[in-house]
C-alpha cells in the first residue's frame, strides 16, 4: 500500500512539474513576443494612416498594402478596427501556445515572431516533447487499471471468454471516448464559438486530438470572447485529457492485438508491459493478478518467433 | 548459482555471466536464432510493402482532395479578383468602412489559401497534385502545417476519415523505418566498436561514444544538411531553416514556414524529396526523443534509488544508534540499581554490627572513591571497588565510623554515580 501511495505521489509530482513547465514557457514566450507584437501593431496603424492620406489609390500601393496586411495576418495581427487591445501573447494565450508546442499539436496561430522566440521554441520543444510523452504515458498507466483491466475482469467474471471480452470492452471504450471527447465537446464548441458549426467542432476536436493541428480552427481566437482565460484553460485541460484517452485507446488496441496474435503476424514490436519503473505498476507483481493478464500469458503462442527474448520462454 | 539463474527469469536479466555456459542452452538457442534471422528478413519485405502502400494511399488522398477543393478554390479566386477590380475603379478618396471591408475580404481569402497580392495568372494552385500529396503527407504524419487546409465540408469529413486510417498506417511505417535505421546504425557501431576493442577502452565509454556519434551524425545528415539546403532554396535565414527543421521533425508543424510553400519556381522532384526527408528524419527524431525520455526515466529511477539508499542508510544508522543507546541505558540503570542494593545492604550490615557509636573518620581508599562510571562498566572493577570499600571498614574493626560514614560512603558513591 505504501508503494502505491508513493507512486501516486510521483504521478502528482509529474503533473505538477508539467504545469510548472507550461507556466514557465508561457512566461518566457510572453515576455519575448509581446514587445514585437506591439511593434508590428503600431506599424500596421501607421500603414493604415498613410494609405488613407492618399487621395488616389493606384495598384502598386494597393499591392504593397495588401502584402503587408497579409504578412501581419499570418502572425495573427489583424488590422481591423474591432480587434484592438487583445494581445496574442498574454499569459493565458502564451500558456496555450506552449501547450500546443509540447503536445506537438502546433496550430500555428500565433507563431513566434522574433528570432529569440524561435530559438527558444526549438530548445523548449526538444525538452518538452519527450517529457510530455513521459507524463502522458505515466498517466495512461495509472488509468489503465480502472478503465481497462478491472472492466475486462468484470466481463470475464460475468461469463465471457477472454478474447471476446477484450473485443467487447474495446468497442465500449471507443464508444465512450467518442461520445465524451468528440461529440460533447463539439457541441460545446459550436455553442461557444459563434462561427463554428457542429461539424466544424468535430473536425477541430479530431484534428487537435490526433495532434495534427492544422490551425484553421483555433478556439478563443475571436475578438471580444467572454471569459477568454477560463475558456483557454478549459481547452488546455480538454487537450491533455483527450490525448491521454487517445493513448489509452492505442495502448488497449495494441494489447488486444498482442493477445489475438496480430502483432506477431505482422512482425511488429509487442506492447511493453512496464514502460516506466517497475514499482509504479502494481498490478503485474501482486498475487491477485487480473484474469486478463493470466489468460494473456496462457494464450501466448509458443512459436519461437513470438518470444522476444529467452527469458519470456521461461516465464511462459 | 547455476540452477537459480535458469529457473528465475528475473535474476537472469541482471546476470552478466555469459549464458552459453550451460549445456542445455545451445540445443534450444539455435532454432530460435534461425527464426530470428528469418524474422528480420521478413521485416524488410514488410517494410517495403508498407511503404508502397503508404505511397499509394497518399496518391489516392491527393486525388480526392484535389477534386474536392480545387473548384471551391477557383470560385474564391474569381470573387477576389472582381473585388479588386471594383476597388480600383473607385480610385477617389477611400473611406474607412470600405477599407475595412477590403481587408476582411483579403483576410478571408488568405484563410482559404489564396494570396490576392500579385498577378493571378502565374499563380499555381494550392491543390495541384504535388501540393495535395504534400498536404496528405502532413495529415498522416500528424505534422499538420495548416498553410493548406480543406474548406469544403466534404473535404473536412474526408480529412477525418483519411487521418483515422492513415495515422496508424504511417505509425507502422515509421516503426519499420526506425527499425531499419537502427539496424544499419547498429552494424556501423559494431564495426567501430571492433576497432575500439584493440585500444582497450571500457565498455561504457564505447557506448557513450557510439551514442554521441549517432547523435552527431544524425544531426548532420537530417538537420544541418537539410537546413542548409532550405536556406539556399527558400531564402530563409539560418535560424529560420533550423526552426523549420525542428518544428517539422517533432511533428509540431506550425506552418509559418513550409518548404515548398512559397511562390518560388521549384524543381519537380523537390517536394517528394522533402517528404522523403521528413519520413527518415521523423524516425531519427523519434529515436532521439525516446533516448531523451529513457535518460529522464533512468535519471528519475537512479535518483529514486539513491534517495532510497540514502534513506535506508539513515534508517539503519538511526536504528543502530538508538539500539545502542537503549542498551547502554539499560545497562546503566541495572548497574546503578545493583550498586544501590549493595550499598544499602552494606549499610544495614554495618549499622547492625556497629551500632550507633561514633567512629573515626574513615578514609575510603582512593580507588573506591575514584570509581569512575563513565568508563569501564566492568563488574570486576566495580566489585573490586566495593570490596575495597568493605575491607577498610572491617580492618578497622571496632573503630566505628560515625553513623554518617557509610552514608558518606553512600553519598560519595552516589556522587560518583551522578
Amino acid at each position: 500500500m505504501h508503494s502505491v501511495g508513493k507512486s501516486w505521489l510521483l504521478l502528482t509530482g509529474f503533473v505538477v512539474f508539467y504545469v510548472i513547465y507550461l507556466l514557465f514557457g508561457a512566461l518566457v514566450f510572453s515576455s519575448i513576443e509581446r514587445p514585437v507584437e506591439e511593434q508590428l501593431r503600431r506599424d500596421m496603424e501607421r500603414l493604415k494612416e498613410e494609405f488613407l492620406n492618399q487621395s488616389c489609390v493606384n495598384a502598386a500601393s494597393l499591392e504593397l498594402f495588401l502584402n503587408k496586411v497579409l504578412a501581419a495576418n499570418k502572425y495573427g495581427v489583424s488590422v481591423l478596427r474591432n480587434s484592438s487591445g487583445r494581445s496574442n501573447w498574454d499569459l493565458a494565450s502564451s500558456m496555450f501556445f506552449a501547450n500546443t508546442l509540447v503536445t506537438t499539436v502546433g496550430y500555428g496561430h500565433p507563431t513566434p515572431l522574433s528570432d529569440a522566440g524561435k530559438a527558444f521554441s526549438i530548445v523548449y520543444a526538444l525538452m518538452g516533447v519527450p517529457f510530455t510523452m513521459l507524463v502522458l504515458t505515466a498517466c495512461v498507466q495509472r488509468v489503465m487499471h480502472p478503465l481497462v483491466l478491472a472492466p475486462v475482469s468484470l466481463l470475464q467474471r460475468s461469463g465471457l471468454k477472454p478474447r471476446p471480452a477484450t473485443i467487447v470492452h474495446f468497442l465500449l471504450l471507443v464508444i465512450v471516448v467518442v461520445l465524451c471527447f468528440f461529440v460533447a465537446p463539439a457541441a460545446i464548441f459550436s455553442g461557444v464559438e459563434v462561427s463554428w458549426t457542429f461539424l466544424d467542432g468535430i473536425y477541430f476536436c479530431f484534428i487537435s486530438l490526433c495532434t495534427i493541428g492544422l490551425g484553421d480552427f483555433v478556439p478563443a481566437a475571436r475578438p471580444g470572447q467572454p471569459y477568454r482565460v477560463l475558456y483557454q484553460i478549459a481547452v488546455m485541460v480538454y487537450l491533455f485529457l483527450g490525448l491521454m484517452m487517445m493513448y489509452l485507446l492505442l495502448r488497449t488496441f495494441h494489447k488486444m492485438a498482442d493477445m489475438h496474435g496480430l502483432t506477431t503476424l505482422l512482425q511488429l514490436p509487442r506492447c511493453e508491459d512496464s514502460v516506466l519503473d517497475d514499482d509504479t505498476e502494481p498490478m503485474v507483481d501482486n498475487d491477485p493478478t487480473p484474469p486478463r493478464l493470466k489468460d494473456k500469458a496462457a494464450s501466448k503462442p509458443l512459436d519461437p518467433g513470438s518470444q522476444p527474448s529467452y527469458n519470456s520462454i521461461n516465464k511462459g | 548459482m547455476a540452477a537459480p539463474d535458469l529457473l528465475d527469469p528475473k535474476s537472469a536479466t541482471h546476470n552478466t555471466k555469459p549464458r552459453l555456459s550451460f549445456s542445455k542452452k545451445p540445443i534450444t538457442l539455435s532454432p530460435q536464432e534461425e527464426s530470428e534471422v528469418m524474422a528480420t528478413v521478413m521485416k524488410w519485405k514488410t517494410v517495403t510493402a508498407i511503404f508502397l502502400l503508404v505511397v499509394l494511399y497518399l496518391v489516392i488522398g491527393a486525388a480526392v482532395f484535389r477534386s474536392l477543393e480545387q473548384p471551391h478554390e477557383s470560385a474564391q479566386r474569381l470573387a477576389i479578383l472582381s473585388q479588386k477590380l471594383e476597388f480600383l475603379s473607385q480610385h477617389s478618396c477611400v473611406n474607412q468602412s470600405q477599407l475595412e471591408e477590403l481587408v476582411q475580404q483579403v483576410v478571408s481569402a488568405v484563410r482559404s489559401g489564396v494570396n490576392p497580392a500579385g498577378t493571378l495568372t502565374n499563380h499555381s494552385s494550392l491543390w495541384d497534385l504535388s501540393s495535395a500529396f504534400f498536404f496528405a503527407g502532413t495529415v498522416i504524419t500528424t505534422i499538420g502545417f495548416g498553410n493548406i487546409s480543406p474548406h469544403t465540408e466534404g473535404g473536412r469529413i474526408f480529412c477525418i476519415i483519411y487521418a483515422l486510417l492513415g495515422i496508424p498506417l504511417f505509425g507502422f511505417l515509421l516503426a519499420g523505418v526506425g527499425d531499419q535505421l537502427g539496424t544499419i546504425f547498429g552494424k556501423g557501431i559494431a564495426r567501430v566498436e571492433k576497432t575500439f576493442v584493440h585500444w582497450a577502452i571500457s565498455q561504457t565509454k564505447i557506448r557513450v561514444i557510439s551514442t554521441l556519434l549517432f547523435v552527431l551524425f544524425g544531426c548532420l545528415l537530417f538537420v544541418a544538411l537539410p537546413a542548409a539546403i532550405f536556406k539556399h532554396i527558400e531564402g530563409w535565414s539560418a535560424l529560420e531553416s533550423l526552426y523549420f527543421v525542428v518544428i517539422t521533425l517533432t511533428t509540431i508543424g506550425f506552418g509559418d514556414f513550409v518548404a515548398g510553400g512559397s511562390d518560388i519556381e521549384y524543381l519537380d522532384y523537390y517536394k517528394p524529396l522533402v517528404w522523403f526527408w521528413i519520413l527518415v528524419g521523423l524516425a531519427y527524431f523519434a529515436a532521439i526523443l525516446s533516448m531523451i525520455g529513457d535518460w529522464l526515466r533512468v535519471i528519475s529511477r537512479r535518483t529514486k534509488e539513491e534517495v532510497g539508499e540514502i534513506r535506508a542508510h539513515a534508517a539503519e544508522w538511526t536504528a543502530n544508534v538508538s539500539a545502542e543507546f537503549k542498551e547502554t541505558r539499560r545497562r546503566v540503570s541495572v548497574e546503578i540499581y545493583d550498586k544501590f542494593q549493595r550499598a544499602a545492604s552494606i549499610k544495614r550490615k554495618l549499622s547492625s554490627e556497629l551500632g550507633f557509636s561514633s567512629a573515626p573518620e574513615l578514609t575510603l581508599p582512593k580507588r573506591a572513591m575514584s570509581i569512575n562510571f563513565s568508563d569501564g562498566w566492568d563488574r570486576n572493577e566495580k566489585e573490586a571497588g566495593l570490596h575495597d570499600l568493605t575491607t577498610p571498614l572491617t580492618r578497622n574493626g571496632g573503630s566505628l565510623m560515625n553513623g554518617l560514614d557509610p552514608e558518606r560512603g553512600d553519598v560519595s558513591v552516589t556522587e560518583h554515580f551522578k
